[in-house]
């Protein structure tokens, strides 16, 4: 049980703190985590009580919960919850100059050809990216379709019987300490319902929402493809965020109704001060298909594995990774798949490359549960070494109850191979180019999941990282 | 002397002071010493608790004595063993009692020791493969162990002849295993686990030393009868170039946990461990294997199979680690799992940590049922159904026994036959 002082300042907010429309007197809430930091976000928001009482009940989850005894506890153990500012309002966030921004990220933006407005608002120095002209007519069209796509504040003030009956229900506060966290303090992301038998044509980006918050510390992300319903969604970009807030937890819920299609692309490039903890979890039901395709290139620590439960016979759920550690980076990536029906099946990609003092990991879980006959699992992980000091772990478990089925599991680890290497020079290539091929070749099953302009600049990122390894 | 309560709450009230247990068994000082070391450590070391990676699949309390460890409590003597093959030597360790059964003249002359620990020149050696502060169990064991054997085979010398050593459960066993294999040396050990009935727990840690360019084949064979717990943890340690196999045989025993490695810990070093695992009724296996590569140059091979009929349980985590100075390694391992029936459960968390790029490693794992095409092609060679099932897992556990040397495979597979056809199918 918690020992943190229960709060109950639902009921006579206004009396004891004088103001009703918060908007006017502050910007940021205090630095430091309690229920007064909770009120106050919720109110400014002017939410639903269910919604505020749901935040306070989840803050004394996340005080009663322990940190986790697992991954990497020296980094874990030096997030200091009471310095983070929990929220901050879009328009009011310190707007960033240009010249403050760090060389090396101006120099990726350019290098990978960013567009000038893009780069600002990557770069944390104008608060959000206009594209409002392709976004018009993106809108339109979603609007025609039946198809709900706003941001999550928005989605509950307009929606809110939809996220009411939604939200929680894939990954409750309870379920660990920074989920716990993120339904106490969350704003912005993505709230994204396709109605019945609708298949939306172009991934979902949420680039092009507008007058949404800016990619946030604290994002919540529900996705509903109800009955038949097909929908791809991306989430991130291959440019690095520069964000000066340190602490990133962000809960993605993901509903996939019976034969319902989701995918969902990440592409995570913080920059390498940020804490990337994040809960990401899809429910899918009968004949449902739900694809996670997630890419961890950025932040000092990330830990995050996409899971998906399969609820419905013949649900099929697929995990694709890849993750890129660099020097001091800790990449603690994985996937979970959680078999609950008969017949379903699943499968788990997951490619790392570690480099130069950089730390991979791969922590996977594949459950199946008594009576979930004929499912068929596959988990594969390979893991690329470049450069000294550079480590790699795989931790897979599997957790099988059930007798008719089958699971595969295998994991490769090797070094950038000399005869590959000695070979392409053969050929004439540069040892810079012939290691940049390997590199590529080897996360090749990912990029190609990826929509063009995506892949393309992944692509140059990854040369970008390669630079001067050689030797 | 007064005994010291424990800080915790355990089963057992107390854990009493070694110096008794030490005084009957005629004990030297430094071994003395050791145990009341290890007791010290028993009161520091947390206790066994799922939280913990290696405790998550088996309930910790299994495995925690009800009495003080110290207490001696008289039990049966074993039934006498004859010995029906040429052996170096033999050993019955049974309740506090190491009798040498045999040792040949041939291993007499080139000054194979086979003694009780405290009699061996192994103070050196004592604690340093699995320390007191390994696990609670294990310094349970460390300060209460009885009986108590050392082998020291010699620098050169190499025995053709296996040494076997069979291990008698009863009440609450806590036997010690020391190996000593000088440089160069060769020897095949038996370290065979039989007997025991309702209420037996069994605490036993082994610990090998194999020296440079050494040689060493370790089976471990458990086949205690059924209502028997027992927590089995061993460690052998390779120094330059030396070579070591470990065969893992678990067949009996109502819950068995193993924590079992190698640590190539010399240049060159050489590991291969394989394992077999036949489970049958509620049995409940947790095996936990370690290859640790702490030295460049060392190659290290795994192989585990399961095969679970019943509503039999298996637990496997096997870690390979490759450290940072530990260059140009190689490390396999793979384990395969059978369900041979609905109510059978295995998991299985194949582990890697790697911490230096010039590796090459891979693992596998698979968890599956019985391949019904297999069973309809035997039967329909006129095949009954309980044979075709026999030869499937037969087939199965053999890939890995094939690879044991000759002998070890031979009385392995008898074993494995002996148990497909009494209780398992």
């Amino acid at each position: 049980m918690s020992t943190a002082p229960h709060l109950d300042i639902n009921k006579d907010y206004a009396e004891r703190y004088g103001f009703s429309d918060p908007v006017a007197y502050f910007a940021r809430t205090p630095k430091g985590i309690n229920h007064e930091v909770v009120e106050m976000i919720s109110r400014l928001k002017g939410e639903p009580q269910w919604m505020r009482e749901a935040r306070h009940k989840a803050l004394d989850i996340f005080f009663a919960k322990p940190m986790p005894s697992w991954g990497n506890q020296e980094l874990l153990g030096r997030i200091d919850f009471e310095d983070i500012t929990y929220y901050a309002r879009a328009t009011q966030r310190p707007e960033t100059s240009w010249d403050d921004v760090p060389e090396n990220i101006k120099r990726t933006f350019e290098r990978l050809g960013i567009p000038e407005a893009e780069r600002k608002f990557l770069a944390g120095v104008s608060a959000q990216y206009e594209s409002e002209v392709v976004y018009h007519s993106v809108k339109k069209e979603l609007e025609e379709q039946g198809v709900i796509f706003l941001d999550m504040d928005s989605g509950l003030r307009e929606h809110e019987d939809i996220v009411r009956q939604y939200f929680g229900t894939v990954i409750p506060p309870n379920d660990n300490k920074f989920a716990a966290l993120n339904t106490a303090v969350w704003s912005g992301g993505s709230f994204i319902y396709v109605p019945p038998g609708v298949h939306v044509a172009i991934p979902l980006q949420a680039y092009f929402r507008i007058n949404a918050e800016r990619m946030g510390q604290f994002e919540r992300t529900l996705i509903i493809a109800d009955e038949g319903a097909k929908v791809h969604y991306i989430e991130g970009c291959t440019a690095p965020v520069y964000s000066s807030s340190s602490l990133h937890s962000a809960v993605v819920e993901l509903i996939a109704k019976k034969g319902a299609y989701i995918r969902y692309t990440t592409i995570q490039n913080w920059s390498h001060n940020v804490y990337n903890l994040v809960t990401k979890r899809a429910m899918a039901f009968e004949d449902a298909v739900v694809e996670w395709v997630d890419g961890n290139l950025g932040s000092l620590l990330t830990m995050k594995y996409p899971c998906v439960v399969l609820r419905g016979e013949r649900a099929h759920g697929e995990i694709l990774s890849i993750a890129f550690a660099g020097p001091g980076q800790h990449q603690d990536a994985g996937a979970k798949v959680i078999h609950l029906a008969p017949n379903t099946t699943s499968k788990i990609t997951s490619k790392s490359i570690s480099k130069d003092g950089g730390r991979a990991s791969y922590r996977g879980l594949v459950k199946i549960r008594k009576g979930a006959h004929g499912c068929k699992t596959t988990v594969e992980c390979d893991a690329l070494l470049i450069g000294a000091k550079a480590r790699t772990d795989t931790y897979p478990t599997m957790e099988i109850a059930e007798d008719d089925v089958r699971v595969e599991h295998e994991a490769r680890v090797s070094k950038l191979g000399d005869e590959q290497l000695f070979y392409l020079r053969s050929r004439g290539l540069s040892e810079e180019q012939a290691r940049l091929m390997i590199v590529n070749g080897f996360i090749e099953p990912f990029v190609k999941e990826l929509p063009m302009e995506y892949a393309v600049e992944l692509n140059r990122l990854i040369a970008l990282e390669m630079e001067g390894s050689v030797g | 002397m007064a005994s010291t309560a424990l800080p915790w709450t355990t089963p057992f009230a107390s854990l009493g002071d070694p110096s008794p247990l030490s005084h009957a068994l005629g004990e030297p000082a430094w071994l003395a010493d050791f145990r009341q070391g290890a007791a010290e450590q028993a009161r520091l070391v947390s206790l066994p608790n799922r939280a913990r990676h290696l405790w998550r699949f088996s309930n910790p309390e299994r495995f925690l004595p009800n009495q003080d460890p110290m207490e001696l409590v008289p039990a049966p003597a074993p039934p006498p063993w004859r010995l029906e093959e040429d052996l170096a030597a033999a050993v019955l360790l049974s309740s506090t009692s190491v009798q040498v059964v045999h040792l040949s003249p041939e291993a007499q002359r080139a000054g194979v020791v086979v003694a009780p620990l405290g009699h061996a020149p192994v103070q050196e050696f004592l604690g340093k493969a699995v320390p007191p502060h390994h696990g609670f169990l294990e310094a349970l064991n460390a300060a209460a162990f009885r009986p108590a054997l050392a082998v020291l085979v010699p620098a050169k010398v190499r025995l053709e002849k296996p040494i076997r050593l069979r291990l008698v459960a009863s009440g609450l066993s806590l036997p010690r295993v020391l190996v000593v294999l000088g440089e160069e040396a060769s020897a095949e050990i038996v370290e065979g686990h039989v007997g025991g009935s309702k209420g037996s727990l069994v605490l036993g840690v082994t610990e090998v030393f194999v020296g440079a360019g050494g040689e060493l084949c370790y089976d471990l064979v458990q086949r205690w009868e059924l209502p028997v717990t027992g927590h089995l943890t061993s460690r052998i340690v390779l120094g330059e170039n030396a070579k070591a196999q470990l065969a893992l045989a678990s067949f009996g025993g109502e819950a068995t946990k193993v924590d079992t490695g190698v640590v190539l810990a010399g240049k060159g070093a050489e590991a291969e461990t394989y394992g077999v695992a036949l489970g049958t009724g509620t049995q409940h296996f947790d095996h936990h294997t370690e290859h640790i590569h702490a030295a460049p140059q060392s190659h290290s091979n795994l192989d585990f199979k399961v095969a679970l009929a019943g509503q039999a349980r298996s637990v496997y985590t096997g870690l390979i680690r490759i450290e940072e100075q530990a260059f140009t390694c190689e490390a396999y391992q793979e384990n395969r799992n059978l369900l041979l029936s609905e109510e059978a459960r295995a998991e299985s968390i194949p582990e890697l940590e790697i911490l230096n790029e010039d590796v090459r490693c891979t693992h596998g794992a698979t968890v599956a049922p019985l391949d019904e095409e297999q069973v309809f092609y035997l039967k329909s060679r006129g095949i009954p159904h309980h044979q075709a099932l026999r030869l499937i897992v037969y087939g199965f556990l053999d890939q890995t026994l094939s690879r044991l040397p000759e002998k070890t495979r031979e009385r392995i597979e008898a074993l494995v036959a002996g148990r497909l056809h009494g209780e398992v199918l």
